[in-house]
């Protein structure tokens, strides 16, 4: 009860709007979260709740939510809104609802706002995007729109964050009403939803938009041409509805990226760069990774000198952790791709042209990014797949998620392939991690395929099977943004499989040197490497893990494994990206440069 | 009766109508294909399907089956 009294205090301002508007930067920009921001229409499934940055001095909590077209959703994200947005499970109401309003594609966004208005929410609407609408050579008038919604409208640039100051003297405008007013709740949730009366909001909206949109002059794409082009250009524009052309570089864009057979060409390379380039470009960083490790690691054993904490410092924790580590660049790469091509506008496209293949095994187009995504984490991929509107399309994909070559099992592969191809032969490698993730892609098809087939006993949904997606217009992407981007993947990679990893390298440490740390073996004729090895596999076949070991070989045996692999994967069950580290101490890998050697 | 997945790469038409037997009719006009407003078809993929249509400013992606919902 009391929690309930000093949450309904703080005002609730819930961002709301078409997708792709710009919610979520604006979002970041009022919180200082640092939520993911794509090109793509549908990159927000979930809502957050954060409050507002001190500095604003507003007291209040806001809201982002995934975009949606109108009140009536037709997929579980655009549910999740619009439940959201008429009642919150803990926040209640939410007391104003910010609406993005795209500038650029006035008409389409307006019908939610109206939408919105009609249902007696508290409206504030924002103007984003104004930069695309000047550089097509048009602006809106604030004044008048608000002047015809009879609500309060500002321009702001969530971007740079310029305009946002306008939004919170609305905000706290609106605040002030609020108290004045009290327990007001006039949301209905009645809103009609006839083909009469969309239709008749829309030819509203026509006409609200014919006296909002004024003519700038010259759009800036023709700035510089001569006075002839201009001329042509003037006529051109001064035509009705000249506003309504999409983005003049995308549309040229497009007739490459789209086209019959190039758009195949340019969609199949730009994924074989993405994979091959995980594997060529981080390979001079993990060289540098691993050497800094394994100098550490010596460093540490001559500092602490050669007895059993020596050793649990230098062979358990650091090389434990720096197994690891040095797979970190590969991550770091994947992530960079990943985020340059979220934020061109491309992601939507590959959807389009993949979607006909898809669909024949059971998927959509809209599988592509969850797909996609699931090569970076499973979890957040699996969220992704809320934009899909088709159950069984949704659940089809989900379950072929976990089959994508995840970024947390890419250490794995790499030791892998570091160990059946021999040093300095770094072409076959990135061939074979390649092929890794085209046999990943492959077999995950031929599931869905053969569960579609056989899925219409357990999965019989008739949903409507659609595809419906706005390609938004090509952004430059910045690569400051990328790299911050990475950079924020890494570090949560980092923080969240480093205490995992630690703990678990100490454990296995203890599980392989004791009880028996100091083997007695015979030592006649032997040279000091030899005694050490044999130490060595004296000491693990008679430890603790050796113990575990034998008691699962039973089920591992079949698999063509013995127990030593067997032990890996008892350790794997806590966090996948775990495995080369467990399998490093057990085998005692030395990596010594680029060869990785078995002492036994 | 002419619709809008019959439409050729570049050519323009008005929407005549939405046939409202297809279930994603209602989607189609919340997004803006509405009657009267003007279409102009831009990319098909390989296999034809999905076309993307340029409409109120904005450039959508819809399958086949569902563009030939929309009458022109
Ligand atoms: N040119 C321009 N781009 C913007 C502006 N605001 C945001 N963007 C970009 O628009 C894209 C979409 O932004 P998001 O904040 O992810 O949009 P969203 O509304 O949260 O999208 P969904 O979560 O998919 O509904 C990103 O690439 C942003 O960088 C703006 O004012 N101008
Ligand atoms: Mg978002």
């Amino acid at each position: 009860m009391k929690d309930q009294t000093t949450l309904n205090k703080t005002p609730l301002i819930a961002i709301t709007g078409q997708p792709n508007t710009g919610k979520t930067t604006l979002f970041n920009q009022l919180s200082g979260k640092k939520f993911k921001t794509v090109n793509y229409p549908g990159s927000t499934v979930e809502y957050s709740i954060s409050k507002i940055l001190s500095k604003y001095a507003v007291n209040a909590n806001i809201l982002d939510s995934p975009g949606i077209i109108s009140l009536l959703p037709v997929s579980p994200d655009e549910e999740l809104s619009v439940q959201t947005l008429f009642k919150h499970p803990e926040h209640g109401t939410p007391d104003i609802i910010a609406v993005t309003v795209d500038a650029s594609q006035l008409s389409r966004n307006l019908y939610l706002v109206r939408q919105l208005i009609n249902s007696g929410f508290n409206v504030v609407v924002i103007l984003t995007m104004l930069d695309l609408l000047h550089k097509k050579g048009f602006d809106i008038s604030d004044k008048k729109l608000s002047e015809i919604l009879k609500c309060d409208v500002v321009r702001v640039n969530s971007k740079t964050g310029e305009g946002i100051d306008n939004f919170l003297t609305s905000v706290n405008k609106s605040i002030l009403q609020l108290s004045k007013l009290s327990e007001n709740n006039s949301v209905t949730g009645h809103f009609p939803v006839s083909r009469e009366n969309l239709l008749k909001s829309y030819t509203e909206i026509e006409q609200i938009e014919k006296d909002v949109i004024f003519n700038t002059g010259i759009s800036e794409t023709f700035k510089e041409t001569d006075l002839d082009k201009i001329n042509k250009e003037l006529i051109v524009l001064n035509s009705p509805g000249s506003f309504q052309k999409p983005d003049e570089f995308t549309l040229k864009l497009d007739k490459f990226v789209l086209h019959k057979f190039w758009g195949l060409i340019i969609f199949f390379l730009t994924m074989l760069i993405m994979f091959t380039s995980v594997f060529y470009i981080a390979a001079p960083a993990m060289d540098l990774v691993n050497d800094a490790f394994s100098l550490w690691s010596e460093n540490a054993s001559d500092i602490v000198g050669d007895n059993w904490y020596g050793n649990l410092i230098s062979q358990g924790i650091i090389s434990g952790v720096g197994s690891v580590m040095v797979f970190l660049p590969q991550i770091l790469i994947l992530f960079l791709i990943l985020s340059l091509l979220e934020n061109s506008g491309f992601l939507a496209r590959g959807a389009m042209i993949i979607d006909k293949p898809l669909s024949k095994i059971g998927l959509n187009g809209k599988s592509f990014v969850p797909m996609l995504s699931g090569f970076a984490c499973a979890i957040p991929a699996m969220m992704a797949t809320r934009t899909i509107t088709n159950k069984k399309e949704r659940m089809l994909t989900i379950f072929i998620i976990p089959l994508m070559s995840c970024s947390a099992r890419l250490p794995v592969y790499a030791l892998l392939i570091a160990f059946l191809i021999p040093k300095d032969d770094a072409l076959t490698g990135g061939l074979i991690l390649t092929l890794i993730y085209i046999f990943s892609i492959a077999s995950s098809l031929v599931i869905a395929a053969v569960v579609n087939k056989f899925s219409k006993s357990f999965l019989n949904t008739n949903d409507n099977s659609s595809f419906i997606l706005e390609l938004p217009a090509y952004r430059k992407p910045k690569l400051t943004a990328a790299v911050t981007s990475m950079f924020s993947n890494a570090k949560q990679y980092v923080l969240k499989a480093g205490p995992v990893i630690l703990y678990l390298s100490i454990i296995l440490w203890v599980l392989t040197y004791l009880p028996n740390y100091d083997p007695v073996v015979n030592e006649n004729g032997k040279s000091e490497d030899e005694i050490v090895m044999l130490k060595n596999s004296e000491r693990i076949a008679t430890s603790y893990a050796s113990e575990i070991g034998y008691f699962i070989e039973p089920v591992m045996k079949p698999l063509g494994l013995d127990w030593r692999v067997g032990v890996a994967l008892i350790a794997t069950f806590a966090a996948r990206e775990v495995f080369v580290s467990s399998l490093m101490v057990i085998l005692k890998l030395l990596i010594q440069r680029k060869t990785i050697k078995v002492l036994f | 009766m002419k619709t809008a997945a019959d439409m050729k790469i570049g050519e323009k038409a008005r929407i005549e109508d939405i046939d409202n037997s297809h279930p994603s009719s209602h989607r189609l006009m919340e997004i803006g294909f509405t009657p009267g407003q003007e279409i102009e078809m831009l990319n098909k993929t390989l296999f034809n399907d999905p076309i993307a249509f340029s409409i109120r400013g904005s450039i959508i992606a819809i399958r086949k089956n569902e563009a030939a919902s929309i009458i022109i």
